[in-house]
């Protein structure tokens, strides 16, 4: 018994050790506003330069109180359900909820500091690459279909975008229900908005996806062509259901395994060889 | 990042991956003939067969695609560029998937309902099927509701799982996936943890050098008709050793 405590009392301080290594070693340094506000705003909004997919901005301090934005950026969405005018505005002006953004108080203060000292002029995210001339062209809709299937790879082999995305559209297949659903996106974020995101993801399931495999200007604009003509072309399309079909043919697959099981062990023993042993004795009771 | 997402997806690999080494340790140092899983075909074999042939072959499928998702990461990625090849994948996975489920249903319901396995059952069973149960059950709603999961477990969690192992935990991703995802997670690590404590010790032994190894051939070193025939004494058989 003593050796077991003297054991378990080990194993506890092992774990507590590893866990208070990596307790010192999570925190990030804090970056500076400027790098905080071009990797995580950046991509829908600017600072005087107009609105993108969010608002812009500029003097953002002057409009709302400390408190309350840095009660907002870390959950919009939650603030919009708890009856907050402003935060309901913002939804029904928008259309869809800011992400949740994984920032502290002191990120939220440097980067509010920022944009109070000018944000460095226009803003904008970080390089935005410039938005495709409607209509896009015809080559780029194709390859940009071909980038969100995968069947050309990103540059820098990140994952296609129908990894997590779903689009309403027959030249692809039924992409994955991990992320929104993008058959709209152009309509609703422009191609400004649109090409920022996919520049410089704002999520962090998205960022942690590309990180390291940044997508080129010229994949950014492709991507943005199709996503366009996705949205034109939403009602012509004749969608097929992918999850059903998943379920069916799993199904399927599943019980040809099962017939293969059957059939390799055909000649297994049905009964254990002490069967009529045990029939006996219940017999008996 | 919150303090429970901390908690459950960087401070718990880290337990659940020290109980498991120590665990296993001690126990195969301590009883190590008790390291297995005691197998009950000798009191029922036939429920046996479409419970554990399924449930076996279906983990073993899904369980190497996620190691080889893990491992390699970018092959995935390479194989799931051309959309057929993804839809095979997934297909396939999701087919071994429901292997399991049917096999584990199945070997649960023996285990509760017949008297002789009954007997033989201890709690830390009942336990860790019920775990499994959870996990399996996530596992193909997350296939079917959160697609394609071939792809995105190569593109985030990989890296994720990675980062635990070299000490440097990112789980920032992790912490924004859908419940479902997070369920499958946890209680992959909580699997883990209890392994040592139960029957799942066996995979740790599983006797692989059986597939290489030449066959046995059986030989009796006398008449098996003499043997059989009870007119004739049975001295010419008599054991020497009792």
């Amino acid at each position: 018994m003593n050796k077991t405590i003297t054991l378990w009392t080990r194993l506890l301080l092992t774990a507590s050790v590893l866990l208070s290594a990596i307790g010192m070693a999570s925190p990030a340094a804090a970056a500076s506003g400027e790098e905080t506000f071009k990797k995580k705003c950046g991509a829908c909004h600017s600072i005087g330069g107009g609105k993108l997919t969010g608002p812009d901005l500029k003097g953002v301090t002057e409009r709302r109180t400390e408190a309350w934005i840095l009660q907002f950026v870390k959950s919009p969405q939650k603030m919009a359900d708890s009856g907050d005018a402003a935060a309901k505005a913002l939804l029904a002006e928008f259309g869809f909820p800011m992400p949740d953004q994984d920032v502290t108080d002191a990120d939220i203060k440097a980067i509010l500091a920022y944009i109070a000292g000018g944000g460095g002029g226009g803003g904008g995210g970080a390089a935005a690459p410039a938005a495709p001339a409607a209509p896009p062209s015809a080559a780029d809709i194709e390859l940009g279909a071909k980038l969100f299937q995968g069947l050309v790879r990103f540059e820098k082999s990140g994952p296609a975008c129908n990894s997590c995305h779903h689009v309403k559209n027959d030249a692809v297949i039924g992409g994955g229900v991990l992320a929104r659903e993008l058959t709209t996106v152009f309509t609703r974020m422009g191609a400004p908005g649109t090409s920022a995101i996919i520049g410089q993801p704002p999520f962090p399931v998205m960022e942690a996806a590309y990180k390291g495999r940044d997508l080129s200007p010229a994949e950014v604009k492709a991507l943005v062509a199709f996503l366009q003509d996705v949205a034109a072309k939403e009602a012509m399309q004749t969608p097929v259901d992918y999850g059903n079909n998943l379920l069916i043919g799993g199904t399927g697959l599943f019980l040809v395994l099962a017939c293969l099981y059957g059939l390799i062990w055909r000649r297994r023993k049905q009964l254990p060889v002490n069967h009529a042993v045990f029939e006996r004795q219940v017999k008996s009771q | 990042m919150d303090a429970s997402n901390l908690f459950l997806f960087v401070g718990l690999p880290y337990i659940a991956f020290a109980i498991f080494l120590v665990g296993t340790i001690y126990r195969y140092r301590a009883t190590g003939f008790k390291v297995s899983s005691l197998s009950s075909q000798f009191l029922e074999g036939r429920a046996l067969f479409w419970a554990s042939v399924p449930f076996h072959f279906g983990i073993l499928v899904v369980f190497l695609g996620h190691l080889t998702a893990f491992l390699i990461p970018s092959g995935i990625l390479a194989w799931n560029s051309n959309p057929v090849r993804l839809l095979v994948l997934q297909v396939t996975a999701f087919a071994f998937g429901i292997s399991v489920l049917v096999g584990l249903v199945g070997l649960i319901y023996r285990r509760l309902t017949n008297p002789r396995v009954k007997m033989v059952t201890n709690n830390m069973d009942i336990v860790i099927e019920l775990m499994l149960l959870v996990q399996t059950g996530a596992g193909l709603y997350i296939g079917y509701a959160h697609r394609w999961g071939a792809s995105w477990f190569a593109a985030d969690l990989s890296p994720y799982l990675w980062s635990i192992f070299l000490f440097r935990p990112e789980a920032t991703a992790v912490a924004a996936m859908p419940f479902a995802i997070k369920l499958h997670i946890v209680n992959a690590f909580l699997i883990i943890a209890v392994f040592p404590f139960t029957r799942l010790v066996h995979i740790l032994v599983a006797p692989f050098h059986y597939i290489s190894r030449p066959y046995q051939r059986v030989i009796w070193n006398w008449d098996r008709n003499l043997v059989r025939n009870p007119a004739s004494a049975w001295t010419e058989t008599r054991p020497r050793n009792n």
